[in-house]
Formats: structure tokens, C-alpha cells, sequence
């Protein structure tokens, strides 16, 4: 098991080195030049010049990015094009608030959507099964703008219950932290929330007609003992799948969130970059992103085994 | 380099994951925790500290705080709280002396400026602030790296005449430079400072201005705090200053109705009448700078054919384009020069609509059913808004306008390389007439995307920089724009005003035409 785990670790090697290099690619892909785009609409085409010229943006692409490379190898992300701060502290910056926002929101995931989950498969049908459904449909379709809005509206312009914004780091003052962060985490966890609970209630269906489910109230087993004890822990098992593939995609969602709440984020490190056309700064936010990703399919790997011995990881059922 | 840092964010990232984990399945519902590394600096967010700490909202983060390498308007947001001017404009656009003493003496020719300075001021590192300070930032901002090297083109050279007096002299009498010392390149920077930290002073910007920098969290806040020795009496009112980065309107209005900033530096039209009508907020509407437009592209067909580019100009209703989608927040224009400056009566009148007149033009330029081109526009709701009623009424006259949206980096690369056949660019615009002109429409103008060439309006342009009373260059300038209306290389349309909005505890709000925040009044 630990070999697999750290073959899983190796392969990480020549994915972050090709994200890089497609990161790279696209950047220079997309028209606008880093000086022009960085120094604005009012910049003398001098003053671009001299500003590429500085920061070695006129030399051919290739030998710009090799130059990077051999920078990272030695353990220094470089230093943002826009104004020369080390990637790393402003990595560093961003990091803790969006991995709370992560965080938060699949706690919340976890911690409404799997009970309703659990409660609309047992009860398929009842009213609480049909306002489960009807939530989770809501929870999809909602836009993520415009419900933050009216939920800032409702709750800071008008009840004057929570900040609008200011993020405060969490050890700073934990408890001005979660007053900002509670409408964030809503509003990013909602989508988690609704696919995790819709993913709950099908899975345990599936689970609840399997043979041994059926064995076990044979056997006069309590309906929670069936219920919690035997069938959910395999039902989390494919759940558990959409959560770390979420985990994943949630990055696109906590552009919106950070931007209405206005929290300084990884998401909008990471949008600013591209709008910048800051690539150092991009590259070195995409690969701990893609660090990230990376280590949680590790994790959700390793969990499968806690649910399910039999299960290998790397092997039958495993994500590379 | 600093390693450090990048093992802090590697242990925030294992930390980080190891939460991830924690809450991938099992529900353990333990840690609601933040992988907090201690690596975010700071002051936090909104808790104010009373004593009146200012909280205003700002469309973008500033790129870049040194103004010698300053090329972004949000730049000067904050630089005019840190850096006193050598001279700065009040509300009318009237010189006032700021670090100078009185206004400069001129020599007879134009080519000499002496300049007296005040006494006694000293950097907020303590450096005191003299001739030699003046000199050290004149010839920094004329040096090759600097981006306010154009500005001060015309200079040959800058000289102590003695501890409190300064000389500059022009290679040719420039007329703009008085106005040019309103802005960034009359900053003033602490010049122990800039040696001390060379290329990173934007990082730790030191003038003599009411307030000094304290921290910064990029994309998101900068934090000043009270000078205590300024030297202009009982300022700055304000202890803290918190400028903080909120990137979408609505939010920013949100932000302000929930008491979060207690200014914003730009209102969406839509917005204005329901903050006016709330007796907790004020909403102050000013003339501005800039103004707003189209390029044409005049080498490259359809718009190398001068008549469409007439018809085109003569069939947009710019007052209707302004009432849906400004309303009080901008004024119709047609020409560079909005109300309130000093070259206003440049800008010709408003035209009337005349679809008899552009049936005619379009007829002359061999396409009299109309003929279509494409606009290129920034992403933005408010432009969006624009182009899509500029399509409705050019399609009155025949005329099909395909909008294409695109990124504003994209937009500027492709206006650079004239890349486009009508391009929607604008300008936030400069005190002197010259700053929103003469690089627009001059052969060679590094604004000058159209790729017009028009020898006349080069004299005229020139000769404008040269003569020094305003009424001799207004008139100038009111020639070029009359050649300018019937080539027709650039539609002027609107001229975006100055809106601020803020809460109504907030008292000393000047607006002055060119948007800054001036801060050493403001109080809350």
C-alpha cells in the first residue's frame, strides 16, 4: 500500500511539470502583452518597452519559461511580474482564506447533505424527500451571484445581522473569521451541498436493495443499525467520489464568491493573474492548485480503504 | 529570494490538505479551522478602531505605488494621500501651490521655470524635504526607467539655485508643464528612501503627505495611517485610511449601504437615484476629466473611406445614448475637452441627429445601403450597454455594427496593433487640454490607434504646446477639432462624470475634476 502511495507520488512530477507548460502555452496564447496589459491603457509604448525589457519579457518564449523552470527546481516560485512580490507570499496570502471557503463548504456538504440524503433514500416519497429534491434542484439552479447578493441585501444591508465583507484570518479574531465567512461558505457550499445530497439518497437506494442489506433485517437487525451501520458506509463510497471531484471544480465557483464578498482569495489570485497576463504569478497559483487536487484524490483514496478494506489503493476503484 | 516562505506555504498546503481530508467523508465535524499559516499580514478588514478610520472602495488594485513607475489612474488614489505635490488643481482646476511656495516665475521666453519652496518639511523618515530633494525626483522621473519620461520630454535640465529655490529649464517653451506638476511627476519621495529601497520603493512609498503607508495585502487592502507631523495644521482629520479593492459595482454599493466603506469612487447609474433618495448616504456628482469613444481604424477598409467614418459619426444620437444609459452620470460630448476644463469651448457642440445627411454620406463613400463593421469592446455591463444602443441606431441609418466583447488586455494589445476596424477606448483624462489630445491625433501619438496622419493638425498641435496663454491655445485647439470632426478619425461620445458616493457621517468630500480622493480633510 505505501509503495502504491508513493507511486501516486511520483507520477504527481510529470503532471505539474506538463500543467505548467500548458499553463505557460495559454497565457501566451491569449492576445496582450504582460508589460502592455500590466502598465495600462496610459503607458508610453516606451515605457512597455522598457518595463519587458527588465523583467527579460522580450526574450524568445522558450528560454522565458526554461528560465522559470530552473527557478522552481530550486524551490523559488519567482516573483509577480506586476509588481515584483514573491510568489510565494502572496500564495501564502491567499491560501488560508479560499482553503476555508473549501473547507467550510464541504462541511456543510457533509454535514446537511448526507443526513438529507440519508433520510429522503428511507423515506422515498414523503414530503421531506420532495423539499430535499426541490432544495437541492434550487441549490443547482440558483446563480451563485445573485443569490450572494440578495443574501448580503438581506442579511447586512437590511438586518444588519453579519458583515457585507472583511475577511479577518481566522487565528487573528475567530470569531469576527466566522461572521465573515458564513454567508461565503453558504453560498459556496450550496452547489457541494445539492450534488452531495442528491448523490446520498441514489447511492444508499442502491445500496438498500443490495442482498445483504436485505439479510441484515432478516437477521432482526435495529432499522438504524441497518440503515447507518451497513448500508451507508458503502452508499458514501461513490459520494465520497463526487466530493473530491467537486473539491476540484469548486475552484470556478470561489471566483464568484470571493468577488462578491470581497475576500482575498486564491480564486481571484488567480483571475487577476490571467487578467494581468502575470504568468509567474499563474503558474506558480496553478501548481499548488494542482498540489492540491493531487493530495485530495490521495486522501479520497485512502478513505476508500477505511470504507471498504478490500478495496487497493491505486488499484480497482482508485482515481489516478 | 526568500525560502522561507515557500516552506510555510508548503506547510500551510500539507495543513491545508490534511483538513480537506478531515472532511471528505466521515463528517467529523471537529475542525470548523482556517489553515491559518500566520503567513496573512494585515490590519483586519473593517473593524473600525473609531476615531475616525475611512474605509473607501476602489475598482482595482493599485499596480504599482512608486510614481515613477506608476502608469494606472487607481495608482494615484493613493499616492495623493502618501506623496505631496509640488502644485496641486482645486475643485475649479486653478494651480495651487502644495510644496511650492507660489506659482513658478516664467522667464519671458517660456523656457525657464524657477520654482520657491516651502520650509521646514520634512519626509516622514525625517529626511528634510529641500532644493536637493526637488532635483533628486525631477531627474529620477526623467530618467530612462521612469514611465513619466514623456511628461518631461521638454526638460534639458533641473537646478538647485539655492537650499529652498529650483530651476528647471525646457529645451522649447512647453506650456503643459505646469499641469504636469499637478500629478505624478510633482510627487515628491523621500530620496533616502527610494535610494534605500531602489526598485521596491512602491512597496514602501515614503513622502510627506498627510498620511504614511503602514501595510498592504495585494488584490485587497492598503492601510495608511495619520501623519502626525504633517506639516499643514490640524490635518489629516482621519487616523486610518483603508482603501480596499472591490472589483464589481454592485458589490461596492452593497458594501457601502452595510456600512463596510464608508466611500466609493464610482456609482452605477442605476444605483444613484436610490442612494440619493437614503438620508443616510450622499451622492456627489462632479464634472470630470476624460472622456469616452470610438477609434476608427482609417488604414483599413471600412473605415478608410472617410465618408463612412462621417456617416457613422453623424448617426449616433449621443444626447439618447447618454439618457438611457448614464442618465446624471455622464454628459454627451463631441470632442475631447468635457465642461469645466480649460479648453471646454474646443469641443464642438453636440450634433443633432440628421439621417438625411448620413444617407447622403453613405451615398458619397459608394455604399448608399448602408455597408457593416465591427466594434470591438471591453467586457463590461456599462460597455455592453453602450454598444448595444449605438447598434440600434446606426441600424436606423443602414448601418449594421457587429459587437465583438473581448478582455481589456486583449483590447489594448489589438488597439495597439490597430488591429480592428472600430475599437471602444477612452480616457480618464489630464488637467491640461494637451494630455488629451496631442498624443490622439498626432502622426506618431502613442494614443493615436486610429493611425491618422493629418500634417495641419500636427502644426496646430505643436504650435498649441508652444504659446503659452490658454485663449491663444484654446483656439488652436478649436481648429484641430474642426479638421477632427470632418476626418472624423476618433467618434467622440460622452464624457463619464465624477460620481462618489458615500455615508453621510463622512464630512470634508471635495470633488475635484481629475476623481483623486483628496484625504487630508475627510473625516468621519
Amino acid at each position: 500500500m505505501w509503495k502504491q502511495l508513493l507511486r501516486r507520488l511520483m507520477l504527481a512530477v510529470p503532471v505539474l511539470f506538463l500543467v505548467s507548460l500548458m499553463v505557460f502555452s495559454l497565457i501566451h496564447l491569449i492576445p496582450g502583452d504582460p508589460g502592455r496589459t500590466i502598465l495600462g491603457p496610459e503607458a508610453t509604448p516606451e515605457a512597455v518597452r522598457a518595463f519587458d525589457h527588465r523583467l527579460g519579457l522580450d526574450r524568445p518564449l522558450p528560454e522565458q519559461y526554461l528560465h522559470w523552470l530552473v527557478r522552481v527546481l530550486h524551490g523559488d516560485l519567482g516573483r509577480s511580474l506586476v509588481d515584483g512580490t514573491p510568489v510565494s507570499l502572496l500564495i501564502a496570502q491567499r491560501l488560508p482564506a479560499t482553503v476555508e471557503l473549501a473547507v467550510g463548504a464541504l462541511l456543510l456538504a457533509t454535514l446537511v447533505a448526507i443526513p438529507a440524503g440519508i433520510v429522503a433514500a428511507t423515506r422515498r416519497g414523503s414530503w421531506s424527500d420532495a423539499a430535499g429534491t426541490f432544495l437541492s434542484l434550487a441549490g443547482l439552479s440558483l446563480p451563485q451571484f445573485w443569490l450572494g447578493l440578495l443574501l448580503i441585501l438581506a442579511f447586512a444591508v437590511r438586518l444588519r445581522w453579519l458583515p457585507a465583507s472583511g475577511y479577518v484570518p481566522f487565528l487573528q479574531d475567530p470569531g469576527q473569521n466566522l461572521k465573515t465567512m458564513l454567508l461565503p461558505i453558504v453560498v459556496t457550499g450550496l452547489r457541494e451541498t445539492a450534488v452531495t445530497m442528491r448523490m446520498m439518497r441514489s447511492s444508499l437506494l442502491d445500496v438498500l436493495g443490495q442482498e445483504y442489506v436485505r439479510t441484515a433485517w432478516a437477521k432482526g437487525l435495529s432499522p438504524a443499525g441497518v440503515i447507518l451501520r451497513h448500508a451507508t458506509r458503502n452508499a458514501l463510497i461513490p459520494v465520497l467520489t463526487t466530493s473530491g471531484l467537486q473539491l476540484a471544480g469548486l475552484l470556478g465557483g470561489l471566483v464568484i464568491t470571493e468577488t462578491i464578498f470581497v475576500i482575498p482569495g486564491f480564486g481571484r489570485l488567480i483571475v487577476d493573474s490571467i487578467l494581468n497576463r502575470d504568468f509567474v504569478t499563474l503558474q506558480g497559483a496553478v501548481l499548488v492548485s494542482a498540489l492540491l487536487v493531487i493530495g485530495v484524490n490521495l486522501v479520497v483514496d485512502l478513505l476508500y480503504t477505511v470504507l471498504d478494506p478490500r478495496i487497493q489503493p491505486g488499484g480497482k476503484g482508485a482515481r489516478a | 529570494m526568500r525560502p522561507r516562505w515557500g516552506r510555510t506555504a508548503a506547510l500551510g498546503l500539507v495543513v491545508a490538505a490534511l483538513l480537506l481530508a478531515g472532511c471528505g467523508g466521515g463528517g467529523s465535524g471537529g475542525a470548523t479551522g482556517s489553515a491559518g499559516n500566520g503567513a496573512a499580514a494585515g490590519a483586519g478588514g473593517t473593524s473600525s478602531g473609531g476615531g475616525g478610520t475611512i474605509t473607501i472602495g476602489i475598482n482595482a488594485d493599485p499596480p504599482n505605488l512608486d510614481p515613477s513607475g506608476s502608469t494606472a489612474l487607481v495608482d494615484r488614489y493613493v499616492q495623493n494621500s502618501i506623496f505631496d505635490k509640488l502644485y496641486d488643481v482645486d475643485a475649479q482646476l486653478r494651480v495651487v501651490p502644495v510644496l511650492a511656495a507660489s506659482l513658478p516665475e516664467v522667464s519671458a521666453d517660456g523656457k525657464t521655470y524657477t520654482i520657491r519652496l516651502r520650509q521646514g518639511i520634512r519626509f516622514t523618515d525625517g529626511t528634510p524635504f529641500d532644493a536637493d530633494a526637488v532635483v533628486f525626483n525631477l531627474k529620477r522621473y526623467m530618467g530612462p526607467e521612469s514611465a513619466r519620461r514623456s511628461e518631461l520630454s521638454f526638460v534639458q535640465d533641473v537646478q538647485k539655485v539655492d537650499p529652498y529655490t529650483v530651476r528647471i529649464v525646457l529645451k522649447e517653451p512647453f506650456s503643459p508643464l505646469l499641469y504636469t506638476l499637478t500629478d505624478r511627476a510633482g510627487m515628491m519621495g523621500s530620496p533616502s528612501a527610494i535610494e534605500k529601497e531602489g526598485a521596491n520603493f512602491g512597496q514602501h512609498p515614503v513622502g510627506t503627505g498627510p498620511f504614511l503607508f503602514e501595510s498592504r495585502i495585494k488584490g485587497d487592502q492598503i492601510v495608511l495611517v495619520r501623519n502626525p507631523n504633517y506639516w499643514r495644521k490640524g490635518r489629516p482629520k482621519a487616523e486610518k485610511l483603508i482603501w480596499k479593492v472591490v472589483t464589481d459595482d454592485n458589490v461596492k454599493v452593497v458594501n457601502l449601504k452595510a456600512g463596510q466603506l464608508d466611500l466609493i469612487d464610482t456609482v452605477p447609474a442605476q444605483s444613484v437615484g436610490d442612494l440619493q433618495s437614503d438620508s443616510g448616504f450622499r451622492v456627489d456628482i462632479g464634472p470630470g476629466l476624460g472622456f469616452q469613444g470610438i477609434f476608427l481604424n482609417v488604414n483599413q477598409p471600412p473605415f478608410n473611406n472617410v465618408y463612412l467614418r462621417r456617416a457613422v459619426d453623424l448617426a449616433i444620437d449621443r444626447a439618447a445614448l447618454v439618457k438611457v444609459v448614464f442618465g446624471a452620470t455622464a454628459d454627451p460630448g463631441y470632442g475631447p475637452f468635457p465642461a469645466g476644463t480649460p479648453a471646454a469651448a474646443a469641443s464642438g457642440s453636440v450634433p443633432g441627429v440628421d439621417l438625411a445627411k448620413v444617407k447622403e454620406l453613405l451615398a458619397k463613400g459608394g455604399h448608399p445601403d448602408g455597408f457593416s463593421f465591427t466594434l470591438k469592446t471591453a467586457a463590461s455591463p456599462v460597455n455592453q450597454q453602450v454598444a448595444q444602443v449605438l447598434k440600434s441606431m446606426l441600424a436606423q441609418a443602414g448601418i449594421t455594427m457587429n459587437i465583438q466583447q473581448v478582455e481589456f488586455g486583449t483590447l489594448l494589445d489589438d488597439s495597439d496593433k490597430h488591429n480592428f476596424q472600430a475599437s471602444a477606448l477612452g480616457w480618464s483624462g489630464r488637467p491640461d487640454p494637451d494630455g488629451n489630445i496631442y498624443a490622439w491625433l498626432h502622426t506618431g501619438g502613442s494614443l493615436n490607434n486610429s493611425g491618422y496622419s493629418n500634417p495641419q493638425v500636427d502644426r496646430l498641435l505643436d504650435q498649441a504646446r508652444a504659446v503659452g496663454a490658454m485663449s491663444q491655445r484654446v483656439d488652436l485647439y478649436r481648429q484641430v477639432m474642426e479638421i477632427e470632426h470632418q476626418d472624423v478619425p476618433y467618434v467622440y461620445l460622452y464624457f463619464p462624470k465624477n460620481v462618489k458616493a458615500y455615508s453621510a457621517r463622512v464630512q470634508g468630500l471635495v470633488n475635484v475634476p481629475d476623481g483623486i480622493i483628496r484625504t487630508a480633510d475627510l473625516s468621519k
